[in-house]
């Protein structure tokens, strides 16, 4: 398999090349969160000696969980990386699903009401998660 | 992106392309599967219990976890040859590499869930 020949640069600014690299970044800015809260978790877990997985449980589902952390700012630290993490995760779904809704539609009409629905419902769906965690 | 198809859609789904073809077509069954759990964790953060009983459910962890993880471990390979082209001559070692590492961590992750299902 031959090597890309052509660099960034020369390609050009494109919506695909912007597509191609919001992908790539917001996946290696999710590794990043995931590495980041496993090792925040741990940490809080020794300090506070709570369980990891109760840690991470709050920390998804902070309406559904009592909250383990004794500290204000790692409340506020732990729901900012959350939050965080779900826009990040929804931003790069919403381009793989059109990617794969595009890839077996071949209607215009289909697809344009694809894209609509799709991005409207990440739309909701992250400010519904931003308000939930933040609230509760 | 083309608006016509020159393939029919089951010449498509069986196309015979080895390893790198079912990494792809995981790639996208486990993204889909990602998306279905997005869903179903914004409606559990929305307090709809039959959400969240099914998110403690044995059998939709074991799909998510056997999907996503895939999905996670395979983005992973595709985002280092991607940022390091000159690696691609090695993509065939890089599957490889990722199978090993799917089967080790989805091993560890399905028999925690099935520990916590079954007991023992």
């Amino acid at each position: 398999m031959a090597a890309r020949t052509l660099s960034l640069k020369k390609r050009g600014f494109t919506f695909e090349v912007f597509m191609w690299a919001f992908t790539r970044f917001t996946v290696i800015a999710m590794y990043g969160l995931i590495i980041a809260g496993i090792l925040g978790a741990l940490s809080l877990s020794q300090q506070t000696g709570m369980n990891v997985g109760d840690i991470l449980y709050w920390a998804f589902f902070p309406n559904l969980a009592e909250n383990p952390l004794g500290q204000v700012w790692m409340t506020i630290l732990a729901k900012l990386m959350v939050i965080a993490f779900v826009l990040v995760a929804c931003g790069h779904g919403v381009h793989g699903v059109l990617e794969i809704w595009d890839d077996y539609v071949t209607s215009e009409s289909a697809r344009r009401w694809a894209r609509n629905i799709v991005i409207t419902y990440a739309v909701v769906a992250s400010i519904v998660a931003m308000y939930v965690i933040l609230s509760a | 992106m083309g608006l016509n198809r020159n393939i029919s859609l089951s010449a498509g789904l069986g196309y015979k392309g080895g390893s790198a073809y079912l990494t792809y077509i995981l790639h996208r069954i486990g993204g889909s599967a990602l998306f279905i759990f997005f869903t179903v964790y914004i409606l559990s953060l929305l307090g709809m219990e039959s959400m969240q009983a099914l998110m403690g459910n044995w059998i939709f962890q074991t799909v998510f976890l056997t999907f996503g993880l895939f999905h996670a471990i395979n983005g992973l390979r595709i985002t280092i040859l991607d940022l390091s082209p000159k690696l691609m001559k090695h993509y065939r070692a890089a599957i490889n590499i990722e199978w090993v590492a799917y089967i080790l961590v989805a091993g560890f992750a399905l028999l925690v869930v099935f520990r916590n299902a079954f007991g023992g």
